[in-house]
């Protein structure tokens, strides 16, 4: 991974919505009454969208294009000849570039936080809760995307999918704004869906507008949608390989 | 030009016919234009949701609205328009198959940007007017202004083109160019919303650096008769000198092109 460090950089700057949302909110915050909307006065706003967009970047998943890829250019077939699921191999290159990603991402988050004035919390313990829950999110996205990428056994569209995947995540994890700034019934889905505890929920702790115990409950429910997707992920990984081996053969 | 009429014709309709023999895409493809134009619409939904906020950088929601129809359109050109021919650049380089475009005895940039065509995001186009058409439905709108975005918006397209092609034709150096596309779409990005809606550095950035204001903000500006002058002239201006310095480097690429055996 560390041979694409340019395009580990490109890539991060490419994931811009959570910056745009950002700078809208500042200015309308720097334009509303008192400077404030819901309690959010611009550097807030920074403070949010800077944690949503440092989270996300941890979340970035692209396992759905690999493997409609190698489904449809019949690459998968030597990976299936070895004695372990090729999901490890995916899993093992994103935890990789993740860690490449850090360094640049600490940087330009730097760069970003001293224009925008935004102040991220300076209880300790935000820190690695935010990461875990990061850590859980990561891992659930991963799966979940996996599952969608299979479809490309069945389906040509499978790359539609992953993209109307992201708009959920990206609606109800809080991209475009907190999510209590919508409207209630889509919160009631909301709590419901795992997405709002692995983007919009660490980015909170991050801008310390969340206590440790909604970092527990947030970590227990996104425990919970692992083992469902866990098995969601080997239901479609098995029946896709009957397919499969029904067109190879 | 008779011959690039007849050439256009034959490509559209061999793509076509290309792309109609996999229906259930167009299935897939439907989802990600609602996919789009949900994100879109969502953005601005949740800004105007809030108490109190009747106004984003001065443009009501209807206005506001006019803009995001710019865009989905736009987004609708460059998915059925411009990203098929431009992202097989690079592959024709790096596997050669570019001596095949050079050699025929048409312009070669003719040939690469209009041999594709994705009919499948067709549905953008038609989701872009739609909005457009809808929130122009509940403003004031003359005949003039009408006019002056449609000519605003065609310069619009010539400048999506050309940062298009400028960053596709950095593919004869640099082999892969599918980043910088990202990179573009990362801040085209921001023209869903009115450039007012911005911080003034940022406004300015996408004025002169990156001109996505020109895409968006200024034809929507010109139908609703609150463009200024001096941005309406400078929309074809910026257009014009974006398109000859594409052309130049396009020409000077292909000048240093050797092909991939060589």
């Amino acid at each position: 991974m560390a041979e694409y460090r340019a395009e580990v950089v490109i890539w991060m700057l490419s994931g811009t919505l959570s910056l745009v949302m950002m700078l809208v909110w500042m200015a309308q915050a720097q334009a509303a009454p008192g400077g404030q909307i819901r309690g959010y006065d611009a550097a807030g706003f920074a403070t949010y969208f800077l944690s949503t967009w440092l989270v996300s970047q941890l979340l970035v998943v692209w396992v759905a294009w690999e493997l409609d890829f190698e489904i449809r250019q019949g690459t998968l077939s030597p990976q299936l000849l070895r004695p372990m699921d090729p999901m490890w191999g995916h899993y093992a290159s994103h935890v990789a570039e993740r860690l490449v990603r850090l360094v640049p991402m600490l940087g330009l988050v730097t760069v970003f936080a001293l224009l925008s004035g935004a102040r991220f919390t300076t209880e300790w313990w935000a820190y690695p809760a935010a990461l875990g829950l990061a850590a859980l999110g990561f891992t659930a996205r991963f799966l979940y995307e996996y599952a969608i990428g299979l479809l490309a056994f069945w389906t040509e569209s499978s790359n539609s999918f992953q993209e109307l995947a992201w708009l959920v995540y990206a609606a109800l994890g809080g991209m475009f704004a907190p999510l209590d700034f919508y409207p209630a019934w889509v919160q009631g889905v909301a709590v419901w869906t795992p997405f709002p505890y692995m983007l919009g929920l660490p980015a909170q702790l991050l801008a310390g507008k969340a206590g440790p115990e909604d970092a527990l409950r947030g970590a227990l429910v996104m425990l919970g949608w692992l083992v469902v997707f866990w098995f969601l992920r080997l239901a479609v990984w098995r029946a896709g390989l009957k397919k499969y081996g029904a067109v190879g053969a | 030009m008779t011959r690039y009429l007849r050439l256009l014709r034959i490509f559209t309709g061999a793509t076509l016919s290309a792309q109609l023999e996999y229906r259930a895409n167009f299935v897939g493809a439907l989802l990600a234009s609602l996919g789009e134009v949900g994100v879109a619409l969502l953005g601005l939904g949740i800004v105007f949701g809030q108490p109190g906020i009747t106004s984003v950088g001065g443009w009501s929601f209807r206005e506001a609205l006019l803009v995001t129809g710019f865009f989905m359109l736009t987004e609708g050109v460059i998915s059925v328009f411009i990203q098929p021919n431009m992202s097989k650049i690079a592959d024709a380089i790096r596997t050669g198959s570019m001596d095949f475009t050079l050699l025929k005895p048409i312009d070669a940039q003719f040939g690469v940007s209009t041999r594709h065509l994705n009919v499948l995001r067709a549905p953008d186009l038609l989701i872009g007017l739609g909005l457009i058409v809808s929130a122009a439905s509940g403003l004031t709108v003359t005949p003039l202004g009408v006019l002056g975005a449609a000519l605003l918006y065609s310069s619009a397209v010539v400048i999506v083109y050309c940062i298009w092609l400028a960053l596709s034709t950095t593919a004869f150096w640099f082999v892969k160019t599918q980043n910088v596309a990202e990179l573009f779409n990362g801040v085209f990005g921001a023209a869903r919303f009115p450039v007012s809606a911005f911080p003034l550095p940022v406004r300015a950035f996408l004025t002169f650096v990156v001109p996505v204001a020109f895409i968006t903000t200024v034809p929507a500006q010109a139908l609703t008769g609150e463009l200024a002058w001096s941005a309406a002239l400078a929309s074809p201006v910026v257009a014009a000198a974006l398109f000859v310095g594409a052309r130049l480097f396009w020409l000077r690429a292909v000048g240093s092109y050797t092909s991939a055996s060589s």
